[in-house]
């Protein structure tokens, strides 16, 4: 199939009123050795074709009924609201808002995720949106040596390992210097030639960081260094301090759990947000309120463009131009739906959820929890049969947790486990039961 | 119309629902013995909304809103072409949507990013693809630190990137988050790379490779094409294809064929993804065969087991993004290659031309066209000569009360006042005609009513807004 409009006359008809007497008389600038005859593709399919196709290698994947993987992307539970908002083609089929009268509405609703995502963070500034947690990350390492005129930015300890990746090939490109260190010996590594410290929290392990001993460690040594935060699962922001009540520079999250599908990773959501004073460096969009020129009504439009490519091109604050605004229109949507009281009974449901499992779990023999600060809705265990735990949990139709040696060969035994408000008592206990078939299972191996 | 629509955050009321969270089944602890209370928030001043009061806020500001489903929208270098619904419905699959990025049993995914890599392969000619970044800009940063990476491996200094001025401003955005600098070249009196300029600074050294948008943003393709990759070539460069302007090139020629080295792709713009005001995109890089080390992590490859994923080369520029790209866009570019086949991608490429020329042609009649020739899938007016000092501003504005959406303006920057204009192969020739008509009344309207164009638009929402006092005093947030 196809969508052009066009009849064997029309384009006859139109052909004629350009003057020309094919439609190959139009490439006529193209070298004609460079015209090919046909791709080699396959012909077109029918719309039941390709459903049909297509659905025949979704289903190659495993849809698990319950989930103890999280490690930077969550499951949470979607209001059907948010897909029937960003289903509006008004919203899905429209370009970036250059033309404002044209695009009020998502004007609108772009600065009200601002305003929320500036509620949720106590942050003074949010912009449009990144493409995601880990490139907000990366260009938040930029920005800091783009503000402090220093070369080399220290990641702590407990990044999630992509976002790391992700924040060296950025800083490679830009011949930034990185340094790597744990909380322990922050103090010193931290000088005054560090335009940034780094830091997730929750981590990667689930640890929660105490973020005002940390920025005050951070403070002692190098006043004028930066201290960034990233987190992957925001919804812990229901329970815990914003960054803003802190004295954090520059705050960035991976906005996925606000109503976005995990969707094999993506699309995701880069949430971005800084201090007033550092707004004209922020990359990205930013949307803006001001009145009409001649009017008294108030309106919405792209502010602050002067930061950016289309702009400035090679002085820009960076090349960001197409950003994630749908899902921050889910964002949004998510947030209002939530509320204040929802986003915090989810939050609490996670806390209270992870923190029975990782209680009964702790009083399986064998199983030890590895983590010695408070966790959200992930922490880390020691396993006697991480294999068979994992092999059981897929024999039932239960998404196993993360096995850590995938990005540290060295915590072969080690699980990562994720539990969110989408775990039923009912699951959690199946997971504890297998844990404990797993223990025997080792002890058969070790009979044999 | 001109009202304006109340704040979500003025339509607070104290609804304590809690229908989107499960019933709590398990006994709880005390929360502080849990999480100390230091660290626990004291209040959440995010608003509680009733379900109704959100849907109508969106339904409201949806009607503000203009999308391709409204009408034509002829933005220039956007490729605002028709999103089909199909594509919706098969992104949204359960069996993809629940589908964790960490999880093993991952094949029908992992099926899905690699046969689109061999389509797209096939599309441009290149041997390799990653579909790792999340848009355009994103992608030609990657294409950059692949040069970068080529060059450092072969342990060869080139610091510099040549761009012709009429480039898009991600391409020296891009250049310079690579670590390069830029030498820009003016273009030549048919919008054309100047081959003297070239070969000057190509002798100069120290230059690592150039970046073309072929069609250029005149919408004119350089035939001087193969002569200037094959010049960057003597000169030990690379050259890298902005395939920002693919769309009628689709089953035409190939951006390989041309001699370029590296590709990215707009999946949002020649693949009908639809732009989703402003993201997500997904911005695939494709690569000749020496260079696919280079490309980041993961790396796909086929084998007797099925797909797999390679994260061990050390060549790579290593991560660009956590996970693997925006999947979620990449399924619909997926299924529209699939529904068009050999036979709809070339009638798109041809189509798409034909629309623009039929526009250029009768446009011409009364506007400005700085460069009169036949012309790919775009073509620039000017406001040079619109009587009564109108500007291009001014007409952009009158024809959003037309209730079409108005062309890219003052871009490219190379023609002052220019109008940018592509409609893409999606517009039947009824769509054109009006729009021909719009612009014709328009021009009418500026030699006997100026005063209507420049306090344009009347229609809208709102009328033209402060744009110097948004920057001076910034307002982003309630």
């Amino acid at each position: 199939m196809d969508f052009i409009p066009h009849d064997k006359e029309t384009i006859k008809e139109m052909l004629e009123a350009i003057g020309v007497k094919s439609l190959k008389e139009l490439f006529q600038d193209i070298p004609k050795d460079l015209i090919i005859d046909k791709l080699n593709l396959p012909s077109g399919l029918s719309e039941p074709d390709l459903l049909f196709q297509i659905k025949k290698i979704s289903q190659k994947n495993k849809n698990y009924s319950s989930s103890f993987l999280g490690a930077g992307c969550y499951y949470h539970y979607i209001p059907s609201l948010i897909d029937f908002v960003i289903s509006r083609s008004e919203f899905y089929t429209s370009y970036t808002p250059y033309q404002a009268e044209a695009s009020q509405g998502y004007l609108q609703a772009m600065y009200e995720y601002q305003t929320i995502i500036s509620q949720l963070t106590q942050m003074d500034v949010s912009n449009a949106s990144m493409y995601d947690g880990s490139t907000a990350l990366a260009e938040a390492a930029i920005m800091s040596t783009i503000i402090t005129r220093k070369n080399s930015v220290i990641l702590l300890k407990g990044i999630h390992p992509e976002y790391e990746e992700v924040v060296r090939t950025y800083c490679w490109g830009q011949n930034i210097r990185i340094l790597s260190t744990d909380e322990e010996d922050l103090h010193t590594k931290v000088k005054n030639e560090i335009a940034a410290v780094l830091f997730q929290s929750p981590n990667f392990f689930g640890d929660i960081e105490d973020i005002s001993k940390l920025i005050k460690n951070v403070r002692e040594k190098a006043p004028n260094c930066l201290v960034i935060q990233v987190m992957t699962d925001p919804t812990c922001l229901g329970v815990l301090n914003p960054p803003g009540s802190t004295d954090i520079d520059i705050f960035v999250a991976e906005g996925q759990s606000f109503g976005l599908n995990p969707s094999f990773g993506g699309p995701g959501l880069g949430i971005f947000t800084t201090k007033q004073k550092f707004l004209r460096k922020i990359p990205g969009r930013l949307i803006g309120k001001t009145n009409e020129i001649n009017g008294k009504n108030y309106g919405f439009i792209l502010t602050l463009q002067a930061r950016e490519q289309h702009i400035r091109r090679e002085r820009a604050s960076s090349n960001i131009c197409t950003n994630q605004a749908l899902c921050s229109l889910a964002a949004l949507t998510y947030l209002l739906a939530l509320g204040r009281n929802g986003l915090r009974e989810v939050a609490i449901q996670n806390f209270q959820k992870a923190h029975y499992l990782k209680k009964e779990l702790s009083k399986i023999k064998g199983y030890e929890i590895l983590n010695r600060k408070p966790t959200y809705n992930e922490f880390i265990v020691k396993c006697p049969n991480i294999d068979a735990l994992i092999n059981f949990c897929k024999q039932n139709n239960l998404q196993p947790p993360l096995k850590l040696s995938k990005y540290y060969p060295e915590m072969g035994n080690i699980a990562l486990v994720c539990v969110t408000e989408m775990n039923s008592k009912k699951s959690i206990d199946k997971f504890l039961e297998l844990a404990r078939s797993a223990l025997n299972s080792k002890k058969e191996e070790n009979l044999k | 119309m001109n009202s304006n629509i109340q704040s979500i955050f003025d339509k607070e009321n104290e609804t304590i629902q809690m229908n989107f969270v499960p019933k709590m089944d398990i006994e709880q602890t005390n929360l502080n013995q849990i999480i100390p209370e230091n660290l626990q928030r004291k209040d959440l001043p995010i608003p509680n909304v009733t379900e109704i009061e959100i849907v109508r806020h969106f339904i409201n500001l949806s009607n503000k809103n203009y999308g391709v489903d409204t009408g034509i929208y002829p933005l220039g270098s956007c490729t605002m072409k028709y999103n089909p619904k199909i594509n919706e419905t098969i992104a949204k699959l359960s069996d993809f949507i629940n589908i964790h990025p960490l999880q093993e049993e991952n094949q029908g995914c992992l099926e899905l990013l690699y046969h689109t890599s061999e389509l797209l392969g096939e599309i441009t000619g290149m041997d390799g693809f990653t579909l790792q970044p999340a848009a355009g800009a994103h992608g030609e940063l990657v294409g950059l630190l692949i040069i970068k990476k080529f060059f450092e491996n072969k342990r060869i200094k080139k610091q510099k990137i040549i761009i012709p001025d009429s480039a898009h401003g991600t391409n020296p955005a891009s250049a310079k988050m690579a670590g390069f600098s830029i030498i820009e070249l003016t273009s030549n009196e048919f919008g054309e790379v100047p081959l003297d300029q070239l070969e000057f600074a190509l002798k100069e050294g120290d230059v690592a490779g150039i970046m073309l948008t072929n069609p250029n943003t005149l919408g004119i393709f350089d035939r001087q094409i193969k002569e200037i990759t094959r010049l960057v070539h003597q000169y030990g460069g690379l050259c890298y294809y902005d395939g920002a302007n693919l769309n009628p090139m689709l089953g035409i020629c190939r951006p390989r064929d041309m001699g370029f080295d590296i590709v990215h792709l707009n999946l949002h713009k020649t693949f009908s993804t639809p732009h989703g005001g402003g993201g997500p995109g997904s911005g695939p890089i494709g690569v000749i065969e020496e260079l696919i080390p280079y490309l980041p992590k993961p790396c796909l490859f086929s084998s007797e087991k099925g797909i797999m994923c390679n994260n061990n080369n050390d060549l790579s520029i290593g991560r660009i993004k956590a996970f693997w790209g925006n999947f979620g866009v990449i399924i619909r570019a997926y299924a529209y290659i699939l529904a068009l086949g050999a036979e709809g991608l070339k009638k798109v490429g041809e189509i798409a031309v034909l629309n623009a020329n039929y526009l250029r042609v009768l446009l011409k009649e009364k506007y400005n066209l700085p460069f009169n020739r036949i012309c790919q899938h775009e073509f620039i007016l000017s406001d040079q000569g619109i009587p009564n000092e109108i500007t291009t501003e001014d007409i952009a504005k009158r024809i959003l009360d037309y209730g079409i959406y108005a062309p890219t303006i003052y871009f490219p920057l190379i023609v002052p006042g220019a109008m940018m204009i592509e409609p893409t192969e999606t517009e039947s020739k009824h769509s054109l005609d009006n729009f021909i008509e719009v612009m014709n009344k328009i021009y009418e309207e500026a030699r006997t009513q100026p005063e209507l164009l420049k306090e344009a638009p009347h229609n809208m929402p709102i009328k033209r807004l402060d744009a110097v006092t948004a920057a001076r005093k910034p307002i982003l947030h309630d």
